[in-house]
């Protein structure tokens, strides 16, 4: 076989960097390992419930902001029902020390409102707060879609503003702080870790507008699949790439898993970047860059249950999810001795159904809790794909708790709960290929240096979460700079923009 | 810190974690033109460089300002010298 280019993976960014590809005349073969194709964003299905494994809401779908751009060029966007928060959507955020609930509007506005309502006293802090996220987006070509990317791509960029010490300046309330801090969960980084800077970026988002999309991230994989497909392009599932051919300081194929050859002359590698040194030849990189990659520091894990609700959880009246924060210390520590249900935990509901109507797909909930690879470390001895009894006992008690909690403080809103399957730091590892079960790949943290789309072996670009930025956006956003760096970035840009 | 061991940990650094000759590493060498790294080589030789002299590197006008090696082991004693006074 061969084709142009050769993309590894098919989540958001791989499916994003084929459209965008194909769709400008390259030949691109696309190959998954897994028998289905969509990584986080896909769903999987228990008794008739679709679950999203990654895929609960999004920002950036509003009209010319860039989720909605991308899908428009990709031939996506008519495909999708995508449904806005209604006006006056929010997070749900409860604090049990005091019983006190705080909305965390998804609007600029109603958010400032709020806070100002329930803490008169920080008002200062709160406009600082907020001004500084929107101006920290003022220069980011990804908000301002009018700016050109390549002064914001390329070279050194320092990430010195400590989110921590930002607050501690700024904000005194516990609870307060605790709903500014709330959207690391959405990046994975521990609040202490965390930059201003990564945070705005993720929080302008989620100020900015929530989305839904209806039949979940498994229509937008669905979608990208065909818009793909109607091009020429192949999507190969169950194909593994075993290793990537290199000669004369560029790749040349890859070969699959059942031996099959694949020639080309750039290849999009979308997993985790420390995962493509297996593949290569050792001296295609010096030591500085592979002990990097190797070394990078993975976002934080979580502790999924996926459960049948009695009640159907209703969104229209304006609650997307229900959080709540831990009785006392950070919401988002470097490490938690305290069990998954009693740290920060939030319960949000299905996708909804393919109709107007922000309304979930039928009575299922997904609860989650943040988790750490200490977690699962005392079961790591025996680490097989068979899982022990031990194992097994472990998840079951802390599915019952997690169940057991959410049925006490929203149990008015859900009804009981039935878990039908629930997925911990182990899993996310084992089914996203997700070292130590990060959830949105390397930390894009104080410290640390996250690689960039190119790398020094010719052809051969990175892409996923890892790179620039986290979540759906952040992973489409990536799919799209690795293809601009085969097509001509400022190029495949403007075409983005018309 | 003296300069010519500042000098001496550049060169052995270099050589090991770029594979680069250690002949080549002069004080004269250009990093980019002389030694071949390039912008994607930056942030490699940044956290390298913070690695070695256990230093907090991360200001962009510092580093652009560096052409050859002895503009790096200059800015080096100077922030080594910097943190002493701290």
């Amino acid at each position: 076989m061969k084709a142009d280019v050769v993309i590894i993976g098919s989540g958001i960014s791989g499916l994003t960097a084929a459209a965008l590809l194909a769709k400008h005349g390259k030949e691109v073969v696309l190959v998954e390992k897994n028998r289905n194709p969509g990584g986080s964003i896909r769903q999987f299905t228990r008794k008739n419930h679709a679950f999203d494994i990654g895929f609960h809401y999004t920002g950036c779908l509003g009209e010319g902001e860039i989720l909605n751009l991308l899908w428009q060029h990709c031939g996506v966007l008519d495909k999708v029902n995508i449904i806005p928060a209604s006006q006056g959507g929010y997070d749900h955020f409860e604090d049990p020390a005091t019983g006190k609930v705080i909305r965390g509007y998804f609007s600029y506005e109603h958010l400032e409102e709020e806070l100002i309502a329930n803490f008169p006293h920080e008002k200062n802090g709160i406009k600082t707060y907020l001004k500084t996220i929107r101006t920290n987006c003022q220069d980011v070509p990804f908000y301002k879609t009018d700016l050109p990317l390549l002064p914001f791509l390329r070279g050194y960029k320092d990430q010195v503003n400590s989110l921590s010490s930002f607050l501690d300046k700024t904000i005194e309330d516990r609870l307060l702080r605790s709903v500014l801090e709330a959207p690391g969960f959405l990046y994975g980084v521990p609040t202490r870790k965390a930059s201003v800077e990564v945070h705005s970026l993720v929080a302008h988002g989620y100020y900015s507008g929530a989305y839904k999309v209806a039949g979940g991230g498994q229509s937008v994989v669905n979608s990208f699949v065909d818009a793909i497909r109607a091009t020429g392009t192949s999507l190969s599932v169950n194909a593994e790439v075993t290793s990537i051919q290199v000669k004369n300081g560029a790749v040349t194929g890859v070969t699959l898993y059942s031996g099959e050859e694949i020639t080309c002359s750039q290849i999009i590698y979308t997993g985790h970047p420390g995962q493509s040194l297996a593949l290569l030849p050792p001296s295609v990189f010096r030591p500085a860059y592979k002990s990097r990659v190797r070394n990078l520091q993975n976002s934080l894990s979580m502790f999924a249950v996926f459960a049948e609700s009695e009640k159907f959880v209703d969104c229209t009246t304006g609650a997307l999810n229900y959080y709540i924060f831990p009785k006392t210390g950070e919401i988002l520590p470097p490490q938690s001795m305290l069990a998954p249900n009693q740290r920060i935990m939030l319960m949000t509901s299905g996708a909804p159904a393919s109709s107007k109507e922000l309304h979930g797909h039928g009575n299922d909930v997904t609860l989650l809790s943040t988790g750490y690879w200490k977690d699962v470390e005392p079961f790591l001895k025996n680490d097989s794909p068979r899982r022990s009894p031990e194992y097994t006992a472990w998840k079951a008690d802390i599915t019952d708790k997690m169940v057991t909690k959410a049925e006490e403080r929203w149990g008015a809103i859900s009804g009981t709960l039935t878990p039908l399957a629930t997925a911990t730091p182990l899993t996310f590892r084992d089914k996203l290929s997700a070292p130590s079960g990060c959830t949105y790949g390397a930390m894009h943290c104080l410290g640390q240096y996250t690689p960039d789309v190119r790398t020094r072996l010719s052809g051969f670009y990175l892409s996923g979460q890892s790179t620039l930025m986290t979540g759906v956006v952040g992973a489409s956003v990536a799919g799209l700079v690795s293809a601009g760096e085969i097509l001509g970035l400022e190029d495949l840009w403007r075409s983005i923009r018309l | 810190m003296t300069d010519k061991e500042v000098f001496q940990k550049i060169v052995d650094v270099l050589a090991e974690e770029f594979e680069l000759n250690k002949e080549e590493i002069t004080l004269e060498a250009s990093l980019y033109e002389k030694l071949g790294l390039d912008s994607l080589d930056a942030v490699d030789m940044v956290i390298v460089l913070e690695r070695t002299f256990n230093l907090k590197l991360a200001n962009e006008e510092d580093i652009r300002s560096i052409w050859t090696i002895g503009d790096l082991v200059n800015f080096i004693v100077k922030k080594k010298a910097e943190l002493t006074v701290e």
